[in-house]
């Protein structure tokens, strides 16, 4: 880190200080103007990156986004708009300048100043196209619904450029603190461009996305210059599910039932309830086919269920945050993804939020949309059942409670 | 076109204007360097598979071994140029690097090899056609970097290329102009302070003939052809002078012949060395002359007669030496300014010269053994003439009006002898007539001496400067005046065939253009220095401070120049006023509802309740009760109105707008009690 930061420092340093002899400031009192300015806007590297939030101090969501404090204040005022880094053929042109212009004072060749003049031009029309090739981009981000943790996610963004005639090369977009870059090779002016980036999140949560990252190295790739977007956005990591969990037994009845009910298997539906859209993992076979072509979107019957037969997940979230309190989390997703998979109907409840019974894909994606967003603390109240709670599993960190059919520890893993 | 081979052409263009640079300053010195050009004329459309490649690398390596010792047998045991034989291998390499195959990444060893060439040809003094290379090279080099630039991070992460169309290379080459133009305020601005602590600036020099210690009569067989190389441009900083073709630019004086050819006395006194002060001359007009000579091996400075002032302006040492011509020491091509009288004495100061004797008298009273016709001639031709002006004259009129003047040589060595030509042949060219009138002068008691020089000029209007060519080169003769010193006379007859031949010429107009832009090359770029920097400025500030005389400027004391340039800032200032205008009436305007909200939020986020920009109304609110932050249920009610307002995409009516300010204040006093009371708390 420390390295990182005089490195920048010294990169600053040596930008303001090529852009100051290229403006003429001969003067040494003056020369320490862009050094303390560089020192200044260099020290941002000290302060840490905004973290990426996980599902463990999702508080922070509704705290600190700006940084507040006068020292943070004095950097954010004098921190560039653009941030600039050397590549290492940059070093090498900057060596090559410095080289030359040596040469050119110990020789009084006019020659070298010329090839000084010269390569310091290229450097000025570098900033400046790098400078238009950031300029009037818009720029659109492609969240997927949902992504789970551990696994890679696919973010696309989709740039437009908005310039007339110049068009935009060799473009990286980037998410704050994160290493993952989209590249695209070049955007014709009025044109869109499309490019991925293969982002991991490690952990469940509600990730707020609050800035992006343009970059470019273009023209020369000697350097490459930085743009900070606002776009804000929200990205929501759902826990594994593939933690192997034992089939729960709530009540003694539904052990009989587990693995029996295939999707749409006969018998599995009560009375008929109604017409609805078509949700994902819906029972083909429920498609009105009547209705789909009348109202030209796919509509599926409803039938009531019976409410013995419905699996209700209560998690429990009396609990420091942390690996067994993951670990829970674990366990319910498994345990609705399985009953998912199963066509069984099944609900989600939490000392926070409830999620009525339903089944299907859309109804696991809801379950695990607000396993994402559980927040564990000791003093949260006890859930409430929503149901009988001998037809219910409590998945919980310790503290167990007899009145549920079946309990889950998520010390014990899905045991 | 692909974009390996797109970017492999740029560079090979690249090598080719390094290449061009090099030729400029050293010439064909370099073996490698037409082998080198021709290998990269083939790079631009052929190159070599990656088998072939490696045949050929394996070739080059044994090659490059053996450059390589020489260029360190030259370093280590060689007195002579190092740069010759680094620049071989250089070359070499260039050409080896551009015929390799389109897959190897070689592109940054081109862009530091044709590079390195650019900086090789600045240790000679090359020619505009440098210049040029350098254009050509900024250009090549934006364009080649930014192509191959995309090149690589395309193969490298393997996507499809970019469609870069040619208009755009087009623009991104003519963007080159921003370096040139940083190239050049920086090559103007750049105080020049530094003197050279270890420079090195080889420059050729020339020999020209009858500009040596010795001049020889015994030249025959042939003719004298003419040569239109340029060897002084002079420009005459207060104004151009009447016709240049009766000037002579005095170089070099012999004092001693032997019957063939002439030379300077090592045993001159000091004594001969005179100066035209406080004498004769005094009452003439002067004449200011900066001349740009090329450099020649006899180390002479040029300038019309006689020379009362001599001011470097390049890195020479200007001396006089005994016989009065002046010289210089110095390795580079000598500018300086000459301060002189213009014309010479009038004939009546001359005919009241007294007869006194001149310094070193002997030496210029010297005479061959000739046969007595010679002096017969002499005094036959001065018979009956009085004064030493009289006689002077009468041999000079003797020679313009009995001589015929040819460039043919003597056919035989027999010939090519002074009494050959003053009784038989009785025509010959300008060395002719100065010795044999100087010999006839000294034969009759006359101090005289041959001197060598220039004669006339080209006026050059494309560069304001008088064009002085090898054609030019005359000799004539000088004779001692008592109170005068020596005062120039030429007995060769007016019919030379050179000047006019050139300036006739169909490239001759070509010939100026090109010869104006190349002196403008090496004054303003190669010999560019800290006085001509210091006048540059004050002649650009003048531009704003001299009064205008005419009084017609829009502004008082202002000069037109003036009067534009701040009619230029004024336009700027008012554009960037405009667009700034513009930009702000264009930026979309924020409701009344979201200002309203936003102030909100903002309160919140002073009181300590910070939100990012990216919470949604509703969440914000609920984050609020959360927290049990005062005011939440203003709060709420005042997001209720905007949310309800904004996204049902009304305008805000009276109603609402009392609302939602009643709603925002509420919230916000609430927060400032809650907060006063924790100040009192404490």
């Amino acid at each position: 880190m420390k390295h990182a930061t005089s490195f920048k420092i010294f990169g600053n340093a040596l930008a303001f200080g090529l852009i100051a002899v290229s403006d003429g400031i001969h003067h040494p009192k003056l020369f320490a103007i862009p050094v303390v300015l560089a020192v200044l806007t260099g020290a941002d590297a000290l302060r840490p990156k905004p973290r990426p939030t996980t599902g463990e101090d999702l508080t922070i969501v509704r705290q600190r986004i700006k940084p507040t404090g006068w020292r943070a204040r004095v950097q954010q005022f004098f921190r560039p708009p653009r941030r600039l880094h050397f590549a290492r053929s940059g070093w090498a042109f900057t060596g090559g300048i410095f080289g030359i212009g040596f040469a050119a004072l110990n020789t009084a060749n006019n020659l070298l100043y010329l090839l000084l003049g010269g390569m310091l031009g290229l450097i000025v029309l570098s900033g400046w196209l790098s400078e238009q090739a950031l300029r009037s981009l818009i720029v659109r981000r492609r969240v997927p619904r949902g992504i789970t943790a551990g696994e890679p996610a696919r973010i696309g963004y989709e740039v437009t450029n908005n310039k007339k005639r110049m068009p935009t090369l060799a473009l990286e977009v980037r998410e704050a603190g994160s290493g993952q870059r989209a590249f695209m090779a070049g955007v014709a002016p009025g044109a869109t461009s499309f490019a991925r980036a293969d982002i991991t999140y490690e952990r469940r949560g509600i990730y707020l996305l609050v800035e992006l990252t343009l970059a470019t190295t273009f023209p020369f790739g000697l350097f490459t210059k930085e743009r900070d977007i606002e776009l804000g956005g929200t990205i929501i990591v759902w826990p594994r599910t593939d933690r192997v969990v034992r089939p729960p037994m709530p009540g003694g009845t539904r052990a009989r039932r587990m693995g029996s009910l295939a999707a749409g298997a006969g018998g599995g539906r009560g009375e008929y309830r109604g017409l609805r859209e078509y949700r994902s993992g819906d029972d083909p076979r429920d498609v009105h086919w009547r209705s789909t072509a009348r109202l030209q979107t796919p509509v599926v019957r409803e039938y009531e269920r019976d409410e013995s037969d419905t699996l209700w997940l209560c998690l429990d979230l009396r609990a420091q945050p942390g690996e067994t309190a993951e670990n829970g989390v674990e366990i319910a997703a498994a345990l609705a993804a399985r009953a998912a998979a199963g066509g069984e109907r099944f609900g989600f409840a939490s000392a926070d939020t409830e999620v009525q019974a339903g089944s299907g894909a859309a109804q696991l994606d809801m379950v695990l949309d607000a396993l994402a967003g559980a927040r564990f603390r000791p003093d949260a109240p006890r859930v409430v059942p929503p149901a009988a709670p001998s037809e219910c599993v409590l998945i919980t960190t310790g503290d167990t409670d007899a009145r549920f059919g079946d309990v889950y520890l998520a010390d014990r893993g899905g045991a | 076109m692909k974009l390996r081979r797109l970017h492999r052409r740029l560079a090979v263009l690249m090598c080719m204007s390094g290449v061009i640079a090099f030729l400029s300053g050293a010439g064909l010195d370099s073996v490698a360097a037409v082998p080198t050009l021709f290998a990269l004329v083939l790079a631009l459309f052929w190159q070599a598979s990656p088998n072939a490649t490696i045949r050929l690398e394996r070739v080059l390596l044994g090659l490059s071994i053996l450059l390589a010792g020489r260029a360190l047998y030259h370093v280590f045991f060689m007195p002579d140029d190092v740069v010759i034989p680094m620049a071989d291998l250089l070359l070499l390499m260039v050409g080896a690097e551009a015929l390799k195959s389109l897959d190897a990444l070689n592109d940054g060893r081109l862009y530091s090899l044709s590079f390195a060439l650019l900086i090789a040809s600045t240790a000679y003094r090359p020619s505009i056609l440098f210049g040029i290379a350098f254009l050509a090279y900024t250009a090549l080099a934006t364009v080649a970097l930014m192509v191959g630039h995309i090149r690589r991070q395309v193969e490298r992460r393997g996507l499809r290329e970019p469609e870069l169309a040619r208009s755009f290379l087009l623009r991104m080459a003519a963007l080159s102009g921003v370096a040139l133009a940083m190239s050049a305020v920086l090559f103007i601005a750049f105080p020049r302070v530094s003197r050279g602590w270890a420079s090195r600036t080889v420059t050729e020099e020339r020999a020209i003939v009858g500009f040596g210690d010795e001049v020889s009569l015994a030249e025959h067989g042939g003719r004298i052809y003419a040569n239109p190389e340029i060897v002084l441009r002079v420009e005459f900083p207060d104004g151009r002078p009447g016709p240049s073709q009766q000037m002579y630019w005095r170089g070099r004086s012999y004092d001693h012949f032997d019957g063939v050819r002439w030379s300077h006395s090592p045993s001159l006194p000091l004594s001969a060395a005179t100066t035209p002060y406080a004498i004769g001359w005094g009452g003439l007009a002067t004449i200011r002359q900066l001349i740009y000579a090329l450099s020649l091996d006899t180390h002479v400075l040029f300038g019309l007669h006689p020379i009362f002032a001599i001011r470097p302006r390049s890195r020479i040492r200007p001396f006089m030496d005994e016989s009065g011509d002046f010289n210089y020491f110095g390795n580079v091509p000598p500018v300086y300014e000459v301060e002189s009288y213009a014309g010479k004495p009038s004939p009546e100061r001359l005919q009241r010269a007294s007869e006194g004797r001149a310094p070193a008298a002997d030496f210029y009273l010297q005479v061959p053994p000739l046969s007595d016709r010679v002096r017969i001639l002499a005094d036959s031709i001065t018979a009956g003439k009085a004064t030493r002006y009289e006689k002077v004259r009468a041999i000079e009129n003797y020679f313009h009006t009995q001589f015929g003047y040819t460039l043919e040589l003597p056919a035989t060595a027999r010939q090519a002898t002074l009494e050959y030509f003053l009784f038989r042949r009785r025509q010959g060219h300008c060395e002719y007539f100065s010795t044999a009138m100087v010999i006839m002068l000294r034969s009759i008691g006359i101090p005289a001496r041959n001197v060598n020089g220039f004669l006339g000029g080209d006026w050059n209007e494309f560069g304001s400067y008088l064009a002085v060519t090898q054609n030019r080169a005359h000799s004539w003769v000088e004779v001692w005046f008592p109170g005068y010193n020596w005062v120039r006379f030429d007995p060769t007859p007016a019919a030379s065939e050179t000047g006019d031949r050139n300036a006739t010429a169909w490239y001759w107009p070509m010939r100026f253009i090109f010869d104006g832009a190349e002196h403008r090359w090496d004054k303003w770029v190669l010999d560019y220095d800290l006085d001509k920097q210091v006048d540059l400025f004050h002649r650009a500030a003048e531009q704003f401070s001299r009064p205008n005389e005419t009084g017609t400027g829009a502004g008082h004391g202002d000069t037109p120049f003036g009067t534009a340039f701040r009619w230029l800032i004024g336009l700027i200032a008012f554009g960037i006023v405009l667009a700034g205008a513009r930009s702000a009436f264009n930026r979309p305007r924020v409701s009344e509802a979201t200002r309203g909200y936003l102030r909100l939020r903002r309160a919140y986020e002073r009181a300590g309740y910070p939100n990012a920009p990216s919470t949604p109304p509703l969440t914000f609110v609920r984050a609020l009760h959360e927290a049990h932050a005062p005011g939440a249920n203003h709060a709420e009610k005042a997001v209720a109105v905007y949310v309800h307002t904004r996204f049902n995409n009304e305008v805000l009516d009276d109603y609402r707008k009392e609302e939602l300010k009643k709603e925002v204040d509420a919230a916000r006093k609430e927060l400032k009690r809650s907060r006063s009371k924790v100040t009192s708390d404490k």
